[in-house]
């Protein structure tokens, strides 16, 4: 055994090495990101960002039957992209140890939505799951699931939370690669062929039953390991209330029980389906039992219903009955649940605190999404036209002071919401704003419905060429994948084969950004405006800029501290002092977009 | 042994090297060692919150509790006032003093609140600890971005659980043999920034 100090993501990738992965596939989403690129640094493991997440499962999939084991990397929102997948595969089962992340974010720190994806792969598609309570145990998990995927012959899934993803903590790890298997594809159309297909030996019934009867059936098998699982133990103590933690919700219950200063009764679970001989026994003595997990009350739920039907009569108290019922657990909620339920009170009523002035997201200085925001802003601002948005960088486009997109829902939502404005019949132009790498991951599909539906709406693709919100990844529409340099498939090209009227701009020339847009805007049909300029952040460490950098300068002679640089367009180089505009040199890279902002003409 | 660690700043302060030198420090002195960062609402230019955890025993949270932090480091003074219920009330904390303006604030739709109403706000919880204008100090010795070097300078002054030198050298061990001598200078002089108000 070796120790080393490792981030959560770092320590999962390490065990999936370990486990003898040889297929890693994903899509860039916080927290779980980083998976894919510490796979991505083992030569063997072949690793890929795919354009989506159900395109990332379905490689691993596709990599498992093929004997080789995998591992799908993904964020909760991908997982909801892959649920598809995950409802077929489920109930072919797999044939080399197949291991799905889905990293859920409690609290929403750096998501569209707060979900718990243990209730589609677990309550949803009867999968099992494990739920890590730290670094180590993330490790560990890793490697148990890749075991008992091929033991099963079941997707295993870890579902991480930020806090372990994002935790880094002293990790015991072996560093042993194992030797690499034979590939070898043997055709099974009865078990990899889901269809509505008659099965004559199995009295003519249908295969989706049948295979329904086989996952049904695996439940007892999963039970079995469950109750053996390394990962679910008890701590005894006296007391007639028992506490359960569940995957971080057991980090945040020992840091409670720490404070509190008393050893108290804890079943700690991590597994689905649960180890029930182990809850039952946990019941005994027991007047009530509070569980902490992250997010819904599923555990919470299977428990009652377990004690249901086991006629056992304790109060359970969770999430869906005592605790917060949304938001991330901390420990300072473990300890006052603790404090509270001793005490026979019920959860106190948080209290709102005092607003602190918030740092809102923004483009950073020197970001081409500033110059396309300020210009469609421009335009709709003359012709009351409406902008839905998608997810990227530029969705901070929707907060003070662009207040530009109306919308944001999940990955490629822009262009059918855009088409489904104007199909209700609203009569002033509809914009869709998407980034690139979102375009091939779910935008495609949009667009050609556009088309075929003979829509009458602008998609405007902000193409930078990376995946820059999640840190840079490359996509179809960037110089280079994981591995190796490529020709970008380019997103313009892509709409004009599908039938779009394309025009094409760069957005730190916000006034010809303005006219081609507007141009576009006037024609009939779908148009898509490429607005083409490398991220700033990723590119201008290479000298690569799409812009010609100039110093600008205030005349404060013509400036008199109108604001509207400010209020409208919020550079975070630019503020206003003594009633002038004033530029913090050492904040500006020198983009220029800020020049087209002043209508007195004080920048220069 | 148990010691609990927080660093609110802004994004670029430099706030996660200054962690990670003390985390890796704590290591090498054979402690059991967690850490993570909370970021707000904001990644570029945001609200960034380091939590560096170490003990003889088992760490469970690798996020500090309220209340519980030995000590809080402000690279910036709004994010210290954010955070400061972390704080434990026998812990110390150390702010600089130079404010970052926030955009909203800068577009007065937020007010960036005064120094005094910021001292009131930690006064009033009962803590204590040091104010230091780090950044102007940075700016002395010719660089700001050394800022996040007197602030660990700094904390090595008020705390003994990890010898001066050795966060000192864990920290060169980390940057361009270039900077050696600039962050050296800016080390001790937050060391002296301290002893000179103990």
């Amino acid at each position: 055994m070796q120790k080393k100090f490792m981030l959560g993501n770092e320590a999962i990738a390490q065990a999936a090495v370990e486990s003898g992965v040889k297929v890693v596939a994903g899509y860039p989403g916080t927290p779980a990101t980083e998976i894919v690129e510490h796979c991505a640094s083992y030569p063997g493991v072949y690793t890929e960002w795919a354009t989506n997440e159900k395109h990332a499962f379905e490689v691993t999939g596709g990599a498992s039957l093929t004997n080789q084991r995998a591992m799908a990397v993904m964020k909760h929102n991908g997982t909801n992209a892959a649920a598809d997948y995950l409802m077929h595969i489920n109930f072919t089962g797999v044939k080399a140890g197949l291991v799905l992340i889905s990293a859920d974010d409690p609290g929403g720190l750096s998501s569209q939505c707060e979900e718990d994806t243990r209730i589609l792969i677990h309550n949803y598609a009867h999968l099992p799951v494990f739920d890590p309570s730290s670094v180590q145990e993330a490790y560990e998990m890793t490697k148990a699931a890749f075991e008992l995927s091929e033991k099963t012959e079941l997707v295993f899934a870890l579902r991480p939370v930020m806090r372990v993803n994002h935790a880094g903590g002293m990790v015991e790890y072996t560093d042993i690669i194992p030797e690499a298997r034979q590939a070898e594809f043997i055709i099974n159309r009865k078990r990899f062929v889901m269809s509505a297909v008659v099965e004559k030996e199995s009295g003519g019934e249908l295969r989706p039953k049948m295979r329904h009867r086989w996952l049904n059936n695996k439940q007892t098998e999963l039970k079995a390991v469950m109750e053996e699982s390394p990962f679910n133990w008890t701590e005894q103590a006296a007391g007639e209330v028992g506490f359960i933690g569940c995957g971080i919700g057991y980090a945040f219950l020992k840091e409670a029980e720490q404070i509190y200063g008393k050893k108290l009764p804890i079943l700690k679970l991590s597994t689905l389906p649960l180890p029930e001989g182990k809850v039952l026994d946990f019941a005994k003595g027991r007047k009530k039992i509070v569980i902490f997990e992250e997010i819904e009350p599923v555990v919470e739920r299977l428990i009652k219903q377990l004690y249901f039907d086991n006629k056992i009569a304790v109060e359970v108290l969770g999430r869906d009955t005592y605790l917060p019922k949304e938001g991330e657990l901390t420990s300072n909620v473990a300890l006052t649940a603790l404090e509270s339920t001793l005490a026979g009170k019920p959860y106190p009523t948080p209290q709102q605190g005092k607003y602190i002035p918030a740092r809102t997201r923004t483009q950073c200085p020197g970001c081409s999404h500033r110059g396309l925001l300020i210009a469609m802003k421009e335009v709709v601002r003359k012709n009351g036209g409406i902008v839905t948005g998608d997810i990227g960088c530029h969705d901070a486009g929707t907060f003070e002071p662009m207040n530009l997109q109306a919308t944001i829902y999940c990955m490629g939502s822009s262009i059918p919401m855009a088409y489904g404005i104007k199909a209700a019949g609203f009569d002033k132009p509809v914009y869709a704003l998407i980034g690139d790498s979102t375009f091939f991951h779910n935008g495609l599909t949009g667009l050609a419905s556009a088309i075929y539906n003979r829509a009458n709406i602008t998609v405007v693709i902000a193409y930078n060429s990376t995946t820059a919100m999640t840190g840079f990844q490359p996509h179809p529409g960037s110089p280079n994948n994981l591995k190796e340099t490529i020709s970008p498939i380019e997103p313009g090209t892509v709409a004009a084969a599908m039938g779009a009227k394309v025009f094409r701009c760069n957005p730190y020339n916000v006034e010809e950004t303005v006219k081609v847009i507007s141009k576009a805007t006037a024609e009939p049909g779908v148009k898509v405006v490429i607005a083409e300029a490398l991220c700033y952040l990723k590119f201008g460490r290479d000298g690569k800029i799409s812009y010609t950098p100039r110093q600008v300068k205030i005349d404060t002679d013509i400036c008199n501290g109108c604001g509207i640089c400010v209020r409208t367009f919020g550079c975070p180089a630019i503020t206003i002092v003594d009633n002038k505009a004033v530029i913090e040199a050492s904040a500006c890279n020198g983009c220029g977009v800020c020049v087209s902002v002043c209508k007195r003409g004080a920048m220069k | 042994m148990k010691f609990d660690l927080v660093i609110a700043g802004v994004g670029g302060q430099g706030n996660i090297v200054a962690s990670q030198a003390i985390a890796q420090c704590a290591m090498d002195a054979g402690y059991n060692v967690v850490n993570t960062e909370t970021k707000g609402a904001a990644q570029r230019g945001g609200s960034v919150l380091s939590h560096v955890r170490f003990a003889d025993g088992p760490i469970f949270s690798p996020i500090v509790p309220q209340g519980q932090a030995d000590i809080l480091l402000g690279f910036e003074p709004l994010e210290a006032l954010r955070y400061i219920s972390i704080l434990s009330k026998s812990g110390k904390y150390i702010i600089n003093t130079a404010p970052v303006p926030t955009i909203l604030a800068n577009m007065k739709v937020d007010v960036y609140p005064s120094h005094e109403e910021m001292l009131a706000a930690v006064a009033a919880q009962g803590l204590e600890g040091y104010r230091i204008d780090a950044t102007q100090a940075a700016k002395d010795l010719g660089n700001v971005l050394l800022t996040n070097v007197i602030m660990l300078g700094a904390f090595t002054a008020i705390t003994g659980v990890l010898p001066a030198d050795a966060v000192l050298q864990k920290l060169l061990s980390m940057v361009n043999a270039k900077f050696h001598a600039a962050d050296k200078e800016a080390f001790n002089r937050g060391r002296e920034m301290i002893k000179a108000k103990l």
